[in-house]
């Protein structure tokens, strides 16, 4: 692979102290065992009984126990399952601010659960999106396709502006198993970030949302008359600064990250707020303890 | 509220100017900042919460503005020096009449002397004027600047740039006929002639003071090489007084004296200063509760006493030898052109109607000298010249008066015509520019040259005459007594001289034509330079008048300043005095308060 700014030897790095560490965190997690194990009539470990109905197959009836019991039951075995993981990573212009830049951010983060999402035999599906999906890598599985992934999130420049929903309408339009959607993003999205949500759930997709921010963002420091240019459609806002409209901002943005937290906590996804200032680690690992990555 | 710097329309004008640059400057805000943010979308979620609060926002600008508005006004107003009126609208023209004659140095009972009450007096006067009015402060030695009744401003610090004048005349002074009120704040005692229209506001408390009335060093009439000081004590106080006199001189010389002195006694003494060097003499008196300072001492100086070796080059002439014998200071020398020859040794050489031809090495008298290459040649010679002048003031003709000289013939020279360029050091004695009959140079020796001879008249004949040549001996040998003067302005004889004081310190002097004029403030033994040439001035306080502190002339009736009131615990001037210290104090809080809510974002 050719030197790589984003993605250099300190970054790769880190990802292999993280996959050492995230083995540690999760006891049993060894050998690429999935998370999601389907129960099947056929297989070789045992899972569990089931009641017997009429009109099925009698190979697996455990006929041990209908001696003893004097009923039918069925032996179910488990069959290992590849997860399919959907990374999508906003790429609109709003995520090309602060330094370092959410957009960097995000792909590194994206780039980290690609990673662990290959080194554990997943099937690894890359999206950056804007006004719908401004690039795909399509799903990918074992770790030789680590560094495709990676120049991939590389090659993807950030641009357009925000649109979560038609995104995933246009992604998921298409026949799409069910597995993990992690979205990287900074959910300022004009069309709404919860309609969109709404989608997953109606595809009945898992939900990993990572909320990047910057500091800069969450309280501005600006001077006390100011035209505010938004990145992303180009509009103007004239504004006069005073301690209580940067308080009452301040608010807005504390309101926006627990409106998307409490939607996630309430359907049952992981959500992750991360600061662009926070090392990098700490982010990954919090998003390991939520999980739903790793066990 | 009045201005004292400006008048009601310029005041009126400066102020709109100012409010007028402020707003303008409030609109020329510069253009705000640009700031690009990820998405407007959580700030117009905000601002649509916020659009009912602009009216506040709004408000802010106004209170921002009408801060910088109300802190531009006070400067502003603080420049005019307002003054807020005394309460009734009656126009009220005051001139005050201040006494800084040389009693009003003396101290009262409350440690602050009779100056320091009457400036306090004066000051409330000017004070209890109508804001609109006029002021005028005069002093009765001169001091103020004559000007026109103005402002009190004005008028307060023409005050505060008076002092007591020791020395010199003090007189009511001549005012133009006013309306107005005027006052007379003073002691009674140096000044007299005051109108009747004239309010008296006295500072006058009786004092004790004993002082020098007189002081003087002089030679013994009987013995030219000798010196006595001549001492004048008198006891000005209401009752008797111990004094205790002391006198230090050069060489270590010292004498003491106790006396007692009754009330308005004056005690005289001679005293003998055989013992004392050549040099400075200060006495000074010490007596309990002594209240008038300058007069408890007093300065002079002790001439050499040497015997002056003199000769006398002529072909013969009885009145110079005669008074020259007779001459008790003078050890003479009798020559003739021919016996004389360069480098006969003498401390003073006089040439009658002969002069060699090189300059003698030391001070020389001529009379009538033939043209010689080191003197100013002759122009003519003029019959029966008339004499024009001479300089009375001059120490040459001190005591001597030409009232009757008469002069048959003399010879016309002309000073300015010096063959070495010393033309400027030559002072004319008697005569005139074009006539000049005795001329006296200083190049570096000094010279004085007679136009005329003895013979040719009748200035032998004068009672002048051996007076003149014992003050051409004392010149010449640079040994005088010291002139007298008393403080303040003091002129001496002497054209572009250096003045120090005793302790070596140079005084500011001016030229005023042939004279050196600088001012003694105090007491003091004074030494003016030019040249080689040097005079002393003795100034010293030195008059009855003067220490009579308690010779007042106002009566009973007269209005008497609180004196018993403690100057030092005077009150601080109001806020209607001093406006603009209110306003500047204003103006900076207001600048605190726009710094403290500026940086807290509270205005704008």
């Amino acid at each position: 692979m050719p030197e790589s700014k984003l993605f250099d030897d300190e970054f790769m790095n880190r990802l292999n102290y993280l996959n050492i560490v995230s083995k540690h965190m999760i006891p049993g997690h060894l050998h690429g065992e999935h998370r999601a194990k389907k129960k099947t009539d056929s297989g070789i470990e045992f899972a569990d009984y089931r009641q017997y109905v009429s009109g099925e197959d009698t190979k697996n009836v455990d006929w041990r126990t209908f001696l003893r019991l004097d009923k039918l039951v069925l032996r179910m075995f488990e069959e290992d399952a590849d997860l399919p993981i959907y990374i999508f990573f906003d790429c609109s212009k709003s995520m090309d601010h602060g330094d370092p830049s959410k957009y960097d951010f995000a792909r590194k983060i994206a780039a980290a659960l690609a990673y662990i999402g290959l080194l554990n035999h997943d099937r690894v599906s890359l999206v950056g999106f804007a006004d719908g999906i401004a690039q795909e890598m399509s799903a990918r599985k074992g770790k030789t396709q680590i560094w495709r992934a990676f120049n991939f999130l590389e090659s993807v420049e950030a641009g357009g502006e925000t649109s979560m929903l038609k995104a995933f309408r246009n992604f998921f339009s298409a026949r799409r198993r069910r597995g993990l959607v992690v979205v990287v993003s900074d959910f300022l999205d004009e069309t709404g970030w919860d309609k969109a949500f709404d989608m997953l759930r109606f595809y009945k997709q898992d939900l990993f949302a990572v909320h990047v921010y910057t500091t800069d963002e969450e309280h501005p420091d600006l001077p006390d008359e100011v035209l505010l240019e938004d990145a992303e459609s180009g509009n103007t806002e004239r504004i006069k600064v005073t301690p209580g409209l940067l308080d009452a901002y301040a608010e807005v943005f504390a309101e926006h990250c627990e409106e998307v937290n409490a939607y996630c906590r309430k359907n049952g996804y992981g959500y992750v707020r991360c600061d662009t200032e926070l090392p990098f680690e700490d982010l990954i690992l919090r998003v390991f303890r939520q999980g739903r990555f790793l066990g | 509220m009045s201005f004292l710097s400006l008048s009601p329309a310029m005041a009126g004008l400066l102020l709109a100017a100012t409010a007028a640059s402020v707003v303008v400057l409030y609109w020329l805000k510069p253009p705000p900042k640009r700031v690009v943010v990820p998405s407007n979308l959580l700030w117009n979620r905000l601002l649509r919460e916020k659009k009912k609060k602009t009216f506040l926002d709004r408000l802010r600008w106004w209170i921002s503005l009408l801060i910088a508005i109300a802190i531009g006004l006070s400067v502003a107003t603080a420049l005019g020096r307002p003054e807020l009126g005394s309460g009734d609208n009656e126009i009220r023209d005051i001139t005050v009449v201040i006494d800084n004659s040389a009693t009003m140095a003396t101290r009262s009972s409350d440690g602050y002397t009779r100056w320091e009450h009457a400036v306090n007096e004066a000051r409330e006067l000017l004070q209890q004027g109508s804001a609109g009015g006029r002021f005028l402060i005069v002093d009765t030695a001169g001091q103020a600047p004559p000007t026109e009744a103005s402002d009190r401003g004005s008028a307060l610090e023409v005050l505060e740039g008076l002092n007591v004048s020791l020395g010199g005349e003090s007189q009511f002074p001549m005012l133009a006929a006013s309306d107005g009120e005027l006052y007379f704040v003073s002691d009674g005692v140096m000044v007299d002639d005051v109108p009747p229209e004239a309010i008296i506001v006295s500072v006058f408390e009786a004092a004790d003071n004993v002082g020098i009335t007189a002081f003087e060093i002089r030679s013994v009439p009987v013995s030219p090489l000798e010196y006595q000081a001549f001492l004048e004590v008198t006891n000005a106080s209401p009752g008797p007084k111990d004094v205790s006199i002391r006198i230090s001189g050069s060489g270590g010389g010292r004498l003491g004296e106790d006396i007692t002195l009754q009330p308005g006694e004056s005690q005289g003494r001679t005293i003998n200063l055989s013992s004392f060097d050549r040099g400075p003499v200060r006495v000074a008196v010490t007596s309990d509760a002594d209240a008038f300072v300058a007069d408890d001492y007093a300065f002079s100086f002790l001439p050499v006493r040497n015997r002056t070796v003199v000769v006398l080059v002529s072909p013969g002439s009885i009145y110079l030898e005669s008074l020259l014998l007779i001459e008790p200071r003078v050890a003479v020398d009798f020559k003739t052109p021919q016996e004389y020859a360069a480098g006969v040794p003498a401390d003073v050489y006089i040439f009658d109607r002969w002069a060699p031809p090189t300059p003698p090495p030391g001070p020389a008298l001529l009379f009538l000298p033939p043209d010689v290459s080191w003197l100013v040649p002759t122009l003519e010679i003029v019959e029966s010249p008339e004499v024009m002048g001479w300089n009375a003031a001059h120490t040459l003709l001190q005591f001597v008066s030409l009232e009757d000289l008469r002069v048959d013939r003399a010879a016309r020279i002309s000073p300015l015509a010096s063959t070495d360029g010393s033309a400027d050091l030559a002072d004319i004695i008697v005569g005139s520019p074009s006539l000049p009959l005795i001329v006296a140079t200083e190049n570096p020796e000094k010279v004085l040259r007679v136009s005329f001879a003895l013979e040719e008249s009748n200035f032998p004949l004068q009672p002048g005459f051996p007076i003149f040549i014992s003050n051409a001996l004392s010149w010449m040998m640079d040994e005088q007594v010291a002139l007298t003067s008393v403080p303040g302005r003091v002129e001496v004889p002497l054209a572009a001289a250096t003045v120090v004081d005793l302790e070596g310190n140079e005084m500011v002097t001016w030229t005023v034509a042939d004279r050196t004029v600088f001012v003694a403030d105090e007491p003091g033994l004074y030494t003016a330079a030019r040249g080689t040439r040097r005079l002393r001035v003795a100034v010293n306080l030195a008059d009855r008048e003067r220490s009579a502190v308690n010779a007042t002339s106002f009566g009973a009736g007269v209005q008497a300043a609180s004196i018993s009131q403690p100057l030092g615990a005077a009150q601080p001037a109001g806020w209607g005095d001093e406006l603009w210290i209110l306003l500047l104090t204003i103006a900076t809080l207001l600048v605190i308060v726009e710094w403290f809510t500026y940086h807290r974002r509270l205005t704008v």
